[in-house]
């Protein structure tokens, strides 16, 4: 009983830091805020929920094979998420993006163009 | 054309072999041999793209303790306190952000350090590295802050990679 209240407690707050992504997608003033906000969904987010399915996965399904997958996701997301908003960011500043409400420090601008 | 060099295709190997196993999680002799036949065709052509420099690094006991101390200790410190305050941020109405680009020196050499630092510091939330330039032989990373508190230089570079630049360095000089 106990352990179940364990593993529920580590999806739920999984589930709070992927609601507060989803509510920075949305209300963040600019792009690139909007970018840093959905990283939260992918780190905390993932590594919280999958903690929590790898606990369950051994302690009450019982099948090893299944935690192990569950853990290769979790490094499969952590390795290559940071790649894509990486090159996303920079695309969107090449492609001519910009917040409306000016940068306080903008040196990739000053130096690039 | 690169020579090929037999310790990065056992490298290689080694990597693709472990993945096979955790993948079908099963232990059966002909499960094996079609892995180590599969691993051993992928890690004979993508072995000189995988492994630039010393292949065995990876075995060194003193390197893969600071490996683990890094990824179950340093990291998840900063990353549980970064997501915490752009969640914060997040609730509290988006509005309090003052994003912001900022140029910030690294002091790492090899490339797989650099990469390394800049794939942790686009996961911590509230920093993305954008770019990566090199002036004078002092290596630069260009870094969307959601909050910025100092400007460019020493100062920022502090605040957004102190103990994760250190951490990173124990492992790849």
């Amino acid at each position: 009983m106990a352990l179940r209240i364990v593993i529920d407690l580590l999806i739920a707050i999984g589930l709070f830091f992927a609601l507060a992504g989803t509510k920075g997608i949305i209300k963040m003033p600019d792009a690139f805020c909007r970018m840093q906000a959905s990283t939260c969904i992918s780190t905390l987010g993932v590594l919280c929920t999958a903690i929590g399915a790898v606990l369950y996965a051994i302690l009450i399904m019982g099948s090893i094979g299944t935690a192990v997958k569950i853990g290769l996701i979790a490094l499969l997301i952590l390795l290559t998420n940071p790649i894509g908003s990486h090159s996303i960011a920079k695309g969107a500043y090449k492609a001519g993006i910009r917040p409306e409400k000016e940068m306080s420090v903008d040196d990739y601008g000053r130096d690039f163009e | 054309m690169q020579k090929m060099r037999f310790p990065a295709v056992i490298s290689t190997f080694i990597v693709c072999f472990a993945f096979w196993v955790l993948l079908t999680w099963s232990f059966e002799i002909q499960e094996l041999a079609a892995g180590a036949v599969v691993s051993l065709a992928v890690a004979l052509f993508a072995g000189r793209f995988f492994v630039h420099t010393k292949s065995f690094w990876f075995f060194n006991p003193v390197k893969l303790v600071n490996l683990i101390i890094y990824v179950l200790f340093i990291f998840p410190v900063e990353l549980i306190k970064a997501n915490w305050d752009v969640a914060k941020r997040c609730f509290g109405g988006c509005k309090n952000v003052n994003p912001g680009i900022v140029k910030v020196p690294v002091d790492l050499e090899s490339d797989y350090g650099q990469a390394m630092l800049a794939n942790s510091i686009t996961l911590t939330p509230g920093t993305i590295t954008m770019d990566i330039a090199e002036e004078e032989g002092q290596t630069y990373y260009y870094i969307h802050w959601i909050d910025v508190t100092a400007p460019s230089g020493k100062e920022a570079g502090d605040a957004i990679k102190g103990t994760l630049e250190k951490g990173v360095g124990r492992i790849f000089k």
